[in-house]
């Protein structure tokens, strides 16, 4: 049974009663609590993700839910993409290797399907869970559209990607993108439940270099079943408002207000979810409706959340979840490219192949001679030891260590030779 | 997902490493009955194809031991073009309404629930090169998982035909 807390100062109000924070998790699985919204304190995205799949799970059926939250910098990537295609490994922090430092961009991948995305700070996520009998794809990118067009950006529309794009102004420069994507939406579909989460890069610092985050240099190398990201110039929100005031709590209220619009919502739940300046984790809730914060404290008390935490950290589904792909330094069959040339270093002869599955490698090629049977034979003693080695794991040290147990003693090899083609390898593929 | 040596293991061994099929009651697709008619039997193999609400069809083998999952006409339908398939991992064991794979389509991932309790035997390897096979043939060839069914008879619980197309016209 649920029972309001007697805080004096709401003590009064009639169905609408503050609740101790632990009770988060039992008023959003109340049968009766139709519609909730919410706004994280947290910007950890591991928590939030995991607050919004939480919701998800255990939400009624027919409640219609909004999640608003804005996470530390990262990259997020769809369900089923692959993190050395995606994303520059190097360039974010080495989660192999302890915690992240407070200004490192974190890798995450997320539980939807669809494409590598950049959030920070300035960056602001929405998500709506509803039933999935009238859900449509477009329904919630339109109804940001019209918070957005609330504040003065006139010039943004949802496009047939389901993105949101910014129009160009007529007083552009004529090099600029006809549009700039500004959010970029992704779906979860269960049972019963449609999830929406998209991004809305409303003011970000990092608008003009995120792109270094996204871009690898394996990418001439790799050929990756599962899904591939669909490259667009982005832009900030806030670039369409240059002369008037923009604030990041005006977007927040007006999501709100149109969500509350969309689906009904009891004005009192309003009233509340609008109060998301507070710094303290709070939780309201009317007969119908709950609206507060949220944030890390739901994430220790909840088991359930815990657990969808633990899941997305670790390294299991960060990059074993990846689907099956090909690296290759010379073109095959399955990826016939011309490919970038070997460093100097290296002789022209170098070949290094691999095929992995479940991020470990399952068939491997890797040879410096020029000699055929001498190749060959290098080749099958490197695999014999890479084989079922799994590729986050590999640092640079251990490159070095396997090249030099599988090609050391042949003709023509040296340790310099093995360290040059370790940093090659390990270089480009995040060693 | 299976290991490759798994994955490239003949079907026909992994069939023949199966229990021996129970000769008798064996059903074929002739033996259905019309559509809209209820059946006066109970058995679970009077009646091979069963249906889901979340969109899912179960196909009983001859011999009522094995089974095919797959997602309706009508669900590969409304999610649009299928860009990747996440197969089940052999042996795994399952219960009803938990995941036996994924589909991800236009940025949306679905999990494809298993309509009854059973083991994996594989998933459709087809689907690995070509996942666009689910929107040509969603009740065929494009069938996503394979079950040893732990009991048949929850079949009956499932919607037949007529049904489950009354739930998705409603």
């Amino acid at each position: 049974m649920l029972v309001p807390a007697l805080r004096s100062t709401f003590r009064g109000i009639r169905h609408n009663s503050s609740y101790p924070v632990h009770q988060f998790a039992e008023l959003a699985r109340r049968p009766s609590s139709l519609h909730q919204i919410y706004t994280s304190l947290s910007t950890d995205p591991y928590v939030n993700l995991s607050i919004e799949h939480f919701l998800l799970q255990n939400a009624p059926d027919q409640s219609s839910i909004l999640f608003l939250y804005a996470n530390r910098p990262c990259v997020v990537i769809g369900r089923n993409q692959n993190p050395w295609l995606e994303t520059d490994l190097r360039a974010l922090h080495n989660d192999r290797n302890g915690a992240p430092e407070e200004e490192e961009a974190v890798f995450v991948r997320r539980r939807s399907g669809g494409g590598a995305v950049f959030h920070d700070e300035g960056n602001l996520n929405y998500s709506v869970i509803s039933p999935r009998t009238s859900f449509t794809r477009d329904k919630h990118a339109e109804m940001v559209v019209r918070a957005l067009h609330g504040v003065g950006a006139t010039n943004i529309s949802v496009n047939e990607r389901h993105d949101i794009v910014m129009a160009r102004n007529e007083s552009d420069d004529a090099n600029e993108p006809l549009t700039r994507k500004v959010s970029g939406s992704a779906f979860k579909l269960t049972r019963h439940r449609a999830l929406h989460h998209g991004t809305c890069l409303l003011d970000s610092p990092n608008i003009h270099d995120l792109g270094k985050y996204l871009r690898s240099s394996a990418r001439g190398y790799i050929q990756a079943k599962g899904v591939e990201s669909v490259r667009s110039p982005v832009g900030n929100v806030s670039a369409s408002l240059a002369d008037s005031f923009f604030s990041m709590q005006g977007v927040v209220g007006g999501i709100i207000e149109q969500f509350a619009r969309l689906y009904g919502v009891n004005p009192d739940a309003v009233l509340r979810a609008q109060r998301a300046h507070a710094n303290e984790p709070e939780v309201f809730a009317g007969d119908s409706w709950v609206a507060g914060t949220v944030s890390e404290v739901q994430g220790e008390q909840e088991p359930d959340i815990a657990k969808g935490i633990a899941e997305l950290r670790s390294l299991e589904w960060k990059y074993t979840q990846t689907p099956r792909f090909t690296f290759s330094t010379y073109p095959i069959e399955e990826d016939p490219r011309e490919r970038p040339p070997l460093p100097a270093s290296l002789p022209s002869s170098t070949r290094a192949f691999l095929r992995l599955q479940h991020g470990a490698v399952v068939e491997s090629h890797i040879s410096v001679s020029s000699d055929e049977s001498i190749a060959s034979e290098q080749a099958s003693r490197v695999h014999a030891v890479l084989n079922g080695q799994k590729l986050h794991e590999m640092t640079l040290a251990q490159w070095s260590e396997i090249l030099k147990q599988g090609l050391g003693g042949t003709r023509g090899i040296d340790d310099a030779l093995v360290k040059e083609l370790a940093r090659f390898l390990g270089g480009l593929l995040g060693g | 997902m299976s290991s490759v040596a798994r994955a490239i293991r003949p079907f026909a061994s992994r069939v023949l490493a199966q229990k021996p099929i129970a000769p008798i009651c064996q059903a074929s697709p002739a033996f259905r009955f019309p559509r809209g008619t209820r059946s006066f039997s109970q058995s679970p193999l009077a009646q091979l194809k069963k249906y889901t609400e979340s969109h899912e069809w179960i196909e009983l083998a001859d011999g009522g031991k094995t089974a095919k999952i797959g997602i309706t006409d009508y669900a590969a339908h409304s999610l649009g073009d299928v860009v990747y398939v996440e197969l089940p991992e052999e042996g795994l064991d399952v219960a009803a309404g938990e995941p036996v794979g994924a589909v991800e389509s236009v940025k949306s991932a679905s999990d494809v629930l298993s309509p009854v309790a059973g083991k994996v035997i594989g998933g459709n390897s087809l689907l690995e090169d070509k996942a666009k096979t689910i929107n040509e043939s969603p009740e065929g060839e494009g069938w996503i998982a394979e079950i040893e069914v732990a009991d048949a008879a929850e079949l009956d619980a499932l919607l037949d035909e007529a049904a489950y197309k009354q739930t998705i016209d409603a």
